[in-house]
């Protein structure tokens, strides 16, 4: 994770983001420090990367890259504002003895945040921050296969905002911002399928990390709450709101290390 | 003008159900595909990767579809334009010169790939302004934009062209054992469906078929509107006026098969009195002519071209004494030929044979199944054989179609 000291909505890249919104730093950064105490209370560790001034979205460290245990794939940023974030992403992981492979130069392609694992297969998505061909590239770079998901609402610009894997077989996803033949690869993919309405994922209710059987979640819907609860999952909901302004919740705040690609 | 792209897709395309989903959305948008080429990952782990080829109605409405595609991971695959060069002078191909099939055939200019007009096997491939076309190397000029090399050119396979039409059942054999109703039946069923599209149907007729005695029934068909081009030569051309006037057949009399007095020079005779009237039409307008094929292709009119060699006597006035004009007359009535009838002809119908596309539906009715196999062996897959004695073969045909 990266503290938000230098967060801000200093440019618009989706539709959440709007310049003239002023970001609370001050409750940024409280908020941020509740979050890792709740991961780390859930038994996480969080490693921190330094933040840097100028890159207000380094924050959102699920799109620095695809991690698959002591490889690192660093993202290829649509937005040249984010394009500055990779150097320090990969400083971070070379320094932390991970091997950095490089996607080919003439794909997109965001990282964790288009990228979630699931039993042996890698799931991804594309359209507004990653591109198909991404998907190939990944895929030869990881030794995952990859199962392609088209994100049809530019608000939901990212996987992980629409697709949250909560173990070996049940995972939430909002359908209706999926593609007919993504939703239903995913469909046969995963056993138990906790669908979300799209009015729940625009609330990033997707937008949520599994530690153990805690799911940590920006918002959480009386009806998900309990169909999580009945699977024996216990819900923390954490005050993101701040991070909402620039459209990254839980999530996105965060870059799960311990992920082994293929099974 | 169809317009055509080679695209790839590559991934995990199978099981993410991204090819369903290309090929669908290609159809969603009105254009055909044709999957060139798939391969199918080993594991689990391991990309598939298809080749598909897009058809398009014209350009405009190819390029969003790319555009789409290329969201999708589609993209064109990497192709080289095609290679010009200038001839230098005129009946000369450049060389290295691209020698064509008779298959569908493109060719990549300016990034566009570019359907050839005439598909013609054993020619050159000129690009001009207005279209690409098969030149044979007689006709080229200098300054002509020819084809060199095999870059930037694709051909359609012969199981395409197969599979593009009901043709299915010829499988370019030779039918000696095959029941032969049917196959009457069949190709009377092609040329009534040649004509629905509005395609034409072309007979190449050998003299066997007035030997035989079949010239009244291909007359028939030719009154009746079942023939719209016809090619000969001077013996099929002559007999069936000798047949009409004298009735014999190289002055074999037709109705009782009995060889006739004197009857040896009686088809010189009628090439000597035709020539008196100046041509075939004449003679039919002056009454010398008054029933038989060429009659008929006179009053209907059809167009016919009669084609010249070093063993013809006389010839008929209307004998293209020169080959190569012969062969170019010819090639100005096969744009819309549909079906083609190759009747008991052998050196016509491998000629007939070398000019026409390959989608040409091409039967070859010959009593003698060499010929027949040689039409193919000259590169006319697509012509299926008929072995069968062709009175036989054009009195049913006759019955089928003009009952």
């Amino acid at each position: 994770m990266c503290p938000p000291a230098h967060f801000g909505v200093l440019y618009e890249i989706n539709p959440w983001m709007h310049q003239e919104v002023t970001v609370d730093l001050d409750r940024a950064q409280q908020q941020w420090d509740d979050l890792v105490r709740t991961i780390e209370s859930a038994g996480a560790s969080v490693e921190v990367l330094e933040p840097v001034k100028g890159l207000p979205d380094l924050v959102f460290t699920a799109n620095a890259g695809v991690v698959n245990g002591d490889q690192f794939v660093p993202t290829r940023f649509r937005h040249r504002e984010r394009a500055a974030e990779v150097p320090h992403d990969i400083e971070w992981f070379e320094a932390h003895g991970y091997r950095v492979d490089e996607l080919p130069p003439d794909v997109i392609h965001e990282g964790a945040g288009d990228a979630l694992p699931f039993g042996d297969v890698l799931v991804s998505g594309y359209r507004w921050r990653s591109d198909a061909r991404s998907h190939a590239a990944l895929s030869r770079l990881t030794g995952a296969p990859v199962r392609t998901v088209e994100l049809l609402d530019d608000r939901l610009y990212h996987l992980d905002i629409t697709f949250c894997p909560l173990d070996d077989r049940r995972a939430m996803a909002c359908l209706a911002a999926w593609d007919r033949y993504g939703a239903t690869v995913v469909q046969e993919l995963v056993p138990e399928l906790l669908e979300l309405e799209l009015d729940e994922a625009l609330a990033f209710t997707a937008n949520s990390i599994v530690i153990g059987t805690t799911v940590v979640m920006p918002h959480c819907p009386p009806r998900v709450g309990r169909r999580l609860e009945g699977w024996g999952f216990d819900v923390v909901v954490a005050d993101v709101s701040e991070f909402l302004k620039a459209g990254g919740g839980v999530r996105c705040l965060t870059l799960a290390l311990d992920v082994v690609l293929g099974g | 003008m169809p317009a055509i792209e080679r695209v790839e897709v590559e991934g995990h395309i199978i099981d993410s159900l991204i090819l369903a989903k290309v090929l669908d959305l290609i159809v969603a948008a009105g254009a055909d595909y044709r999957v060139i080429d798939v391969e199918i990952g080993r594991t689990q782990a391991d990309a598939s990767r298809a080749v598909i080829d897009i058809t398009a109605d014209d350009e405009a409405s190819l390029d969003p579809l790319l555009e789409t595609l290329q969201v999708h991971g589609v993209n064109r695959t990497a192709q080289n334009d095609a290679t010009l060069v200038a001839s230098g002078r005129d009946g000369v191909l450049p060389e290295g010169f691209y020698s064509t099939t008779n298959l569908p055939t493109s060719v990549r200019v300016d990034g566009h790939w570019r359907p050839v007009e005439n598909p013609e096997m054993d020619c050159g491939l000129v690009v001009a302004d207005d279209g690409v076309r098969t030149v044979p190397m007689h006709r080229v000029r200098a300054g002509d934009l020819v084809v060199v090399g095999h870059d930037g050119v694709r051909v359609e396979s012969v199981a395409k062209v197969r599979g593009a039409s009901p043709f299915e059942f010829m499988a370019s054999e030779v039918s000696s054992e095959k029941p032969k109703a049917l196959l009457v039946a069949q190709v009377a069923d092609r040329i009534r469906a040649a004509h629905e599209r509005g395609a034409k149907v072309l007979t190449v007729c050998g003299p066997a078929v007035v030997h035989t005695g079949a010239a009244p029934d291909l007359a028939r068909l030719v009154r009746d509107g079942w023939v719209d081009v016809l090619f000969a030569g001077n013996g099929f051309a002559t007999h069936d006026m000798e047949s009409n006037v004298l009735g014999t057949s190289l002055g074999v009399s037709v109705d009782a098969g009995l060889p006739t007095e004197h009857g040896h020079s009686n088809h010189l005779r009628v090439i000597n009195e035709v020539r008196r009237c100046g041509s075939i039409a004449a003679a039919v307008e002056r009454g010398y002519v008054s029933g038989g094929v060429m009659y008929e292709c006179v009053r209907k009119p059809i167009p016919f071209v009669l084609a010249g060699s070093i063993r013809d006597d006389g010839p008929l006035p209307d004998v293209h004494a020169d080959v190569v004009e012969a062969v170019d007359t010819m090639r100005m009535h096969v744009a819309d030929v549909g079906v083609t009838l190759m009747l008991a002809s052998t050196l016509h119908a491998i000629a007939v044979g070398n000019i026409l596309p390959a989608w040409v539906e091409t039967f070859c009715v010959d009593i003698n199944q060499a010929v027949v196999t040689k039409l193919a062996d000259r590169g006319s897959h697509q012509a299926l054989g008929i072995v069968t004695d062709i009175g036989l073969f054009v009195r049913d045909l006759t019955e089928q179609l003009c009952p």
